[in-house]
């Protein structure tokens, strides 16, 4: 199998430099999930961090979390555990150890902050190369001490406010690492599934998508720029339309205007999708890279490096992704 | 866990080689080999990850060349109708948990359940049955029997030919001989009495003063917490949200969701060994509803379960291939397999395949699913027969 690049070409004008301040949607579905482009999100981040001297594989190690400790060692990287004690409730739980790593700081020292407040967390360190499987994770694990644990307490906005604390500590304080120069660190914030916390909340507990669209706008402020994943299954967006057979849930409406407004603030969208034609044995799925709703508001507007486009690809078994057009 | 990944590479060398001449070789020989091994407990063929059965061969087979359920993941079986074929999934499974030594939890239901978990056949003796049973079938149903023995091996197999078993269907073949320690035949009409099935842990639906799935779950986190790291555990959920078994309020999105997400990170933590499997009925809870959809996002794996209606008897007679063969009883789908789906998905061959299923006496087995030539029509199907071995070899090679 020939090796791939771990950052496909067509790939690279659309992640490797997030414009500041812009805010980059990622949707995804059931059976298209996008752990693997947030890793490139990643891998594109951490590599302009300075670890441009390392060899290929080296690199793709990187991606695969192997050295994520070390980065997070040298604060260039930080992970914000929203998988192990969300909802333990104020009370300490178990000492369960997360799966957690992170970091990463840039040349003109960018830092990467993934929020995962989803379960998918796991996934940094998920797809091993299988001679590097069984080494990964304890590895990893070695640093949970360090790692900030998000719970959530309480109801509405007051819920929210305190994990948004949580989260800005950790990137004022790769900030304020930045390799010592004088000026601040850029940090990016990779936010992986909030629309986790609305589902699982709801207005009984006072949160809904005009919440939390207000809280992807203040962890928006605090980072340079913002990566959000979403889900975008048929029944969370389609259902709440005037089009459906039935009424709509809290949950569905709440999550449709969400996932909208999302899309309406993000400089670019990125959708994954299954094939229309279903499965095929070497297509894993469909990814269209479009406007979204903030294109061309800023000033540099006009600038962008890249255009709208629908490409397929394809995850093998080791982890790497070919990304190539229809027909290709 | 590195020193596992070594004992995979020396004990199914030594495990195949006497399977191919005797069945029941190999169990005792692997006892000794790998002691440090957890029994049930094997790596992945694919990556080496530590994986544990469901107790069904076929299911273990389904799941994205894994051959078996990784520790660690959960999965989620739907179905549709009145039936309970994802019912019998989980009683296989629960007694492969007890039959191996390790802790089931059962939530949700009496203690009656839990003696109604099916007999175990044994290791050997179903290997032999069943490698009779298959030399059986093999002549009479040589193409059928091929592509079957395929999809062991082929899951992992094609597309990284680097890290499969093989590809060929031989020692696929092998593999379900030497697997009987990792996996047991269970009898469906029998009832399992095994030394350990008093250790099985039932956590009842009772009301309590906090929010009941966050009590279930706290339980679940306390048992698991203060057993030793070694032991493998098994949560079992059946007919999860039924009504008949759970109150109103716990179907709301704000109850199952955190539940759910803390689940997933129980099973994921590092310090502990934990696989789940849960049943949903989705006649209650359609696939269309926002809620089952977060359901599957927040469950490693994703099976749905159509049964066939009742009327459709006739259908399902003809569709098997030879009157040997027990006809489908349903089709299988697969929205979402561990591992594969977390990496990016959809390079299985086993994604989008049409799968049936049957439930017999002694197994669940799940084979592709293909509609037969029209009934009566002789000419045709023996036609159809000879055409499938050189179709597949072209899909194949």
């Amino acid at each position: 199998m020939p090796s791939q690049p771990p950052l496909p070409h067509l790939l690279t004008p659309y992640i490797s430099t997030p414009p500041r301040e812009s805010l980059t949607a990622v949707s995804s579905v059931v059976g298209a999930t996008g752990n693997w482009l947030i890793l490139r999100f990643l891998y594109a981040a951490l590599t302009d961090a300075g670890l441009r001297g390392v060899e290929g594989e080296r690199k793709r190690k990187v991606v695969l979390g192997l050295d994520l400790a070390r980065l997070t060692e040298r604060r260039e990287f930080a992970f914000v555990d929203g998988l192990s004690e969300l909802f333990c409730g104020p009370t300490a739980s178990a000492p369960s150890r997360a799966p957690s790593q992170h970091l990463a700081s840039g040349p003109t020292p960018r830092t990467t902050l993934p929020t995962r407040p989803h379960p998918g967390i796991t996934s940094l360190r998920q797809p091993p190369p299988p001679s590097a499987g069984s080494d990964g994770p304890p590895q990893i694990t070695k640093d949970a001490g360090q790692v900030k644990r998000l719970r959530l307490s309480g109801n509405g906005a007051a819920a929210l406010d305190a994990l948004e604390r949580d989260i800005t500590a950790v990137i004022k304080q790769l900030k304020a690492s930045g390799l010592g120069e004088d000026e601040e660190s850029e940090v990016s914030l990779i936010v992986d599934q909030p629309d986790l916390l609305l589902a699982a909340t709801g207005p009984s507990k006072g949160i809904g998508a005009t919440e939390m669209a207000e809280w992807i706008i203040g962890l928006q402020q605090a980072a340079t720029a913002t990566v959000a994943t979403i889900s975008a299954d048929s029944p969370l967006i389609h259902n709440a339309s005037a089009s459906a057979h039935h009424i709509a849930t809290p949950l569905e409406t709440e999550h449709a205007a969400f996932a909208i407004g999302l899309a309406h603030r993000a400089e670019m969208v990125m959708q994954l999708r299954n094939l229309e034609t279903g499965a095929a044995r070497d297509v894993s799925g469909v990814l269209r890279v479009s406007k979204g709703g903030a294109w061309g508001q800023r000033d540099s507007a006009g600038q962008e490096t890249w255009e709208e486009k629908e490409v397929l690809y394809f995850v093998q078994r080791d982890g790497s992704v070919s990304v190539f057009g229809r027909g290709e | 866990m590195s020193f596992r990944k070594r004992n995979i590479g020396l004990s199914t060398g030594a495990d195949r080689t006497p399977a191919a001449t005797s069945a029941s070789q190999p169990q005792p020989e692997r006892a000794v080999s790998s002691p440090t091994a957890t029994p049930g407990v094997r790596p992945s063929p694919d990556d080496g990850r530590p994986t544990t059965s469901t107790g069904s061969p076929s299911l273990d087979n389904l799941l994205a060349g894994h051959g078996g359920l990784p520790i660690g993941k959960t999965l989620l079986i739907e179905e549709n109708g009145t039936t309970d074929f994802a019912g019998a999934l989980l009683r296989y499974y629960s007694a492969e948990g007890v039959v191996q030594d390790q802790k089931v939890h059962v939530i949700g239901m009496p203690q009656q359940w839990g003696r109604t978990l099916p007999g175990l056949i044994g290791p050997a003796e179903a290997a032999d049955e069943k490698s009779d049973k298959r030399k059986g079938e093999r002549m009479k149903i040589a193409w059928r029997y091929e592509r079957l023995g395929e999809f062991g091996a082929g899951v992992a197999g094609a597309r990284a030919p680097a890290v499969t078993l093989g590809d060929s269907s031989p020692s696929s073949m092998d593999d379900s001989l030497a697997k009987p320690a990792f996996c047991h035949a269970f009898d469906l009409t029998k009832r399992l009495t095994h030394p350990s099935i008093g250790n099985i842990t039932y956590i009842p639906i009772v009301p309590t003063n906090e929010p009941l799935l966050v009590s279930i779950q706290k339980k679940l986190q306390a048992i698991i917490a203060s057993s030793p790291p070694h032991i493998t555990h098994r949560i079992v959920i059946p007919s999860f949200l039924n009504p008949t078994l759970y109150p109103p309020e716990v179907g709301q999105p704000e109850n199952v969701l955190p539940f759910l997400h803390s689940l997933r990170a129980l099973a994921s933590s590092p310090t502990s060994r934990v696989t789940a499997m849960m049943t949903i009925p989705l006649s209650l809870f359609p696939r269309s509803s926002g809620l089952v959809r977060w359901m599957e996002i927040l469950s490693d794996g994703v099976i749905e379960l159509c049964p066939f209606p009742h009327s459709s008897d006739a259908l399902s007679t003809s569709g098997a291939a030879t009157s040997h063969e027990e006809p489908p009883q349903g089709m299988l789908k697969t929205h979402k397999l561990p591992v594969l789906h977390e990496r990016g998905g959809g390079s299985d061959q086993n994604i989008g395949q049409d799968w049936a299923f049957t439930l017999s006496r002694r197994k669940f087995e799940i084979k592709p699913f293909s509609l037969p030539p029209a009934d009566g029509d002789q000419e045709a199907q023996s036609q159809a027969r000879s055409d499938k071995m050189p179709k597949k070899e072209d899909l194949e090679f």
